[in-house]
């Protein structure tokens, strides 16, 4: 009997991709019933080990299969009370639009003597692939159930993938399946309450549906928060006090260590007894080798920080353009926290893929010509991916203009791993003028290494200092009190977003760029231009709606003791923590809701009851501000 | 000796102060059932804790000269030892306004950790303890005093410095000290109102006293009354200094 394995990736891409590499380029492609993106493939492959020579169908899902929604009595909005939502009764259902999918799995299982899960290797493919499982159960009970464990879809990784199959991560799984009833329960409660509530509160509210999510806010807080910094802000004047010497023809301006003080007769004090001190004494001489790091291997919230700031795509896009590049085989799974390269990894075929790059591909030729270097060890491992990086080259005209950006910063960045740090001689010179210490710092830059290639960072030599020696003392040309304001912070960018939403545990990796695009989508938040041409910085502003909604829950539980705000992080990180408690064993999945549940329906009973906080905030800045 | 004249002779002699013999008998007499082994330590406990103008007896080497806040000496020597008690202290290393943007967070139970914000009101820890744990830390060492410095330092209020402090004499003599070097324990956080310090030839330049760790001797305690008002004023101070800039 010819043993038949069924495959299901999470994409049609990566199932073509994946069947490419396994087939060796023929196979036979079927139309599905219902759906004109999904498609079966056919071939032969030998796995090897215990299954041998098998014909295999390669097919996909497009994302998850299954959606949770209340039973049909809770549905509409006025079918009962908002906080009924946190029990009420949910079921899981095929999406109306998935159906053909799920029925082609069924079938095709019907067949098969294995499943094997191809689906992307995180939290959420863990998750569709127990979907996938699901239906292929439903066509063979007596399925046998594997996952390939792959992390781009380059041949050599998949034909290897092919072969060592794992077991589907229940825990995962179970960690996404709580998520998406948490998320569902609390947005839907909150979003019908406060809707309801504040529809009628103002005009433009009137049609509008005020959606809640325990991400949105928090990342609306973060914005909001900044805002009103900004807003508030007040300047002030301080003091400092600048010492010039003029020295083999060139002038050395030294820096007070105490920088500035917002104290003038203290200033004016501290410079008479420099000046009666007349002399300054260099206590400090110091020659040492600089360096500059090159950088870490990537992981996404960095690619999309860094994406963000060098390359002037907004984060969501910057994740989109790198999962077509993954999908096309040409860099690794962009979704991943680690920052350290498995010591397996052969970096240098990876780094001699790059010699026909135009643009870098000699500087690849010269770091296996002898600059290689090991990369950097982070401290992050998320245990299921590399960091991303290229995994072939790409001519530069079969990309389009985001990707061929995306592709460049990712290559670039991996070979600035695999080089040296940049290195340059630096000078510290300190003195002691009366009571007080200054220093002039130098810099050459002497070796640029990584620099060459990682054109995004910059280290320029500074200018050079003339000679001084220890102990020796001399009479300042000029010593003086300069004067300064503070400025208020800037806005919030994309960024540094991210950077506030990552340190804060809201949303993973994965999803920080969703949250932001949603704030944007509800229009809670509106992006401005700061500058103009190549410095330019989209800023985050908040709407006069999402100042309103954070006032107002910030409001709330103002007062009371040990209640969080909505707008904060606090109550978001305790969840995803306990999700990582499910991942790790530690916690089931039913545990993890009802505690969580519990914490957030502790809020949802202190904004019913203190409604008309928020509809005094919204009133506030959409009725009697609006006009201002 | 007496014991009175022995007690006297012993704060001298640990802590250099020269405590009022009146101040003394008062304390005595209202402190009955105090035993002897620790009546000592009690008694400059409580020194500490009072206000110097009341507690201290003085003499004119002990005392700050009238004229210490004239600007038109240009340096001068204070010879000492001159015990002075703290009337207020400011952080002039940092803006007003990011010092409101601090106590603000803490209001709101907030710290910031780098870029992360750190919760730092935890579910059912009573504030009260926390907050009388000073006067508990006297008898037997409290771990209420940890946990509030750990708090406060976690508010990241910069805390910098250098410091500007407001210092009094014996004499009710107020003059101005800048801390030139790092003194420490000389924080927003960690020194009270009332706290005590011993100045021994410190410098006068511009009529500011030159504080640091050379001259400066910190005895601590603090004046319960002042150290809260002080504390509660404290963000309203810097708003209205605020304010006034924006005035002028």
């Amino acid at each position: 009997m010819a043993r038949k394995i069924l495959c299901v990736a999470e994409k049609p891409a990566i199932a073509r991709a994946v069947a490419t590499h396994l087939s060796g380029g023929s196979f036979q492609t079927h139309s599905i019933r219902g759906n004109q993106y999904v498609k079966n493939y056919e071939f032969d492959f030998n796995f090897g080990g215990p299954w041998g020579n098998c014909s295999v169908t390669m097919t996909s899902v497009i994302g998850h299969l299954t959606g949770l929604d209340f039973d049909r009595q809770y549905k509409g909005w006025m079918s009962c009370p908002p906080g009924a939502l946190f029990e009420a009764p949910v079921q899981e259902d095929v999406d109306k639009d998935k159906l053909p999918i799920a029925e082609n799995i069924q079938n095709q299982a019907r067949y098969s003597k294995a499943l094997f899960i191809w689906t992307d290797c995180d939290r959420e493919g863990e998750h569709i692939g127990s979907e996938v499982r699901n239906q292929a159960k439903k066509g063979n009970a007596r399925i046998e159930v594997k996952r390939a464990k792959f992390s781009n879809t380059e041949r050599a990784h998949v034909l290897q993938a092919a072969r060592g199959p794992v077991n589907l991560d229940e825990y995962q799984a179970n960690a996404v399946a709580a998520r998406i009833e948490l998320d569902l329960r609390i947005g839907a409660a909150f979003t019908r309450l406060q809707t309801l509530q504040l529809q009628a509160v103002a005009e433009i509210l009137k049609e509008k549906i005020i959606s809640y999510g325990s991400c949105q806010f928090p990342t609306l807080g973060f914005v909001v928060d900044r805002y009103l910094r900004v807003k508030n802000f007040k300047p002030e004047t301080f003091w400092g006090i600048k010492v010039m010497l003029q020295r083999e023809g060139k002038k050395v301006n030294f820096l007070w260590k105490r920088v500035h003080l917002f104290d003038r007769v203290a200033v004016i004090m501290m410079l008479e007894r420099c000046l009666i001190a007349k002399e300054a004494n260099v206590v400090k001489v110091v020659q040492k080798p600089k360096s500059k790091w090159r950088p870490l291997p990537l992981t996404t919230v960095d690619l999309q920080m860094m994406g963000s700031r060098f390359l002037r795509i907004d984060s969501q896009t910057i994740m989109k353009v790198a999962e077509a590049l993954y999908t096309k085989g040409y860099i690794s799974y962009p979704r991943t926290e680690t920052d350290q390269f498995d010591k397996a990894i052969d970096l240098k075929k990876l780094v001699e893929k790059q010699f026909p790059d135009n643009s870098w591909g000699q500087y690849a030729r010269e770091l296996i010509d002898g600059k290689f270097r090991t990369p950097r060890w982070g401290r992050n491992n998320d245990k299921a991916h590399p960091p991303i990086h290229p995994v072939a080259w790409v001519s530069p005209n079969q990309l389009n203009a985001n990707e061929k950006k995306v592709y460049e910063f990712v290559t670039r960045r991996f070979l600035a791993c695999c080089s040296d740090d940049a290195k340059g001689q630096g000078t510290d010179i300190e003195i002691q003028y009366g009571e007080e210490f200054f220093h002039a710092n130098g810099l050459i830059v002497l070796e640029r290494n990584y620099l060459d290639v990682y054109v995004y960072d910059k280290w320029e030599s500074s200018q050079e200092l003339p000679t001084f020696e220890r102990g020796e003392t001399f009479e300042p040309t000029e010593a003086n009190i300069f004067e300064g304001k503070t400025t208020a912070p800037n806005y919030l960018t994309e960024p540094e977003l991210i950077g506030l939403m990552d340190a804060n545990g809201i949303g993973t990796d994965a999803t920080m760029a969703e949250h932001i695009a949603k704030i944007k989508d509800r229009e809670y938040v509106v992006t401005n231009k700061r500058g103009s041409g190549r410095t330019s910085v989209e800023e985050l502003i908040p709407t006069r709606l999402g100042i309103a909604l954070v006032e107002g829950y910030d409001n709330v539980v103002s007062g009371l003791p040990n209640s969080i705000s909505l707008s904060k992080p606090f109550l978001r990180k305790e969840m995803e923590l306990r999700m990582l408690e499910i991942c790790a064993g530690t916690k089931t999945r039913q545990d993890v809701v009802q505690q969580s549940l519990d914490m957030y329906r502790e809020v949802f009973i202190h904004t019913q009851r203190r409604i008309d906080m928020l509809k005094t905030a919204c009133r506030k800045y959409l009725v009697d501000d609006a006009t201002s | 000796m007496s014991t009175n004249d022995q007690i006297l002779a012993q704060i001298q002699s640990s802590k250099g102060l020269c405590v009022s013999p009146t101040w003394l008998n008062n304390f005595l007499a209202s402190s009955p059932n105090i035993l002897a082994p620790v009546l000592t330590k009690t008694a400059i406990f409580r020194v500490l804790a009072s206000d110097f103008r009341e507690s201290l007896s003085t003499n004119p080497t002990s005392i700050l000269p009238v004229d210490i806040s004239n600007p038109t000496f240009r340096e001068r020597r204070l010879q000492g030892p001159i015990p002075v008690q703290v009337l207020d202290i400011e952080d002039i290393g940092s803006s007003l306004w990011s010092q409101v943007e601090a106590i603000e967070r803490v209001e709101r139970g907030e710290a910031i950790r780098g870029r992360e914000i750190v919760r730092t009101i935890s579910v059912g820890e009573d504030q009260e303890a926390v907050e009388n744990s000073w006067t508990q830390g006297a008898t037997g060492n409290s771990n209420g005093t940890a946990n509030a410095n750990a708090n406060a330092n976690a508010s990241g209020s910069g805390g910098s410095g250098p410091h500007r402090l407001i210092l009094q004499d014996a004499a009710g003599k107020k003059a101005v000290g800048i801390e030139m070097q790092r003194i420490e324990g000389v924080t927003l956080e960690k020194l009270s109102i009332g706290a005590k310090l011993m100045l021994r030839g410190a410098t006068v330049a511009r009529g500011i006293i030159l504080l640091d760790p050379g001259c400066t001797t910190l005895l601590g305690g603090r004046i319960d009354s002042l150290d809260r008002s002080w504390k509660e004023g404290r963000k309203a101070r810097l708003l209205r200094r605020i304010d006034a800039m924006g005035d002028a």
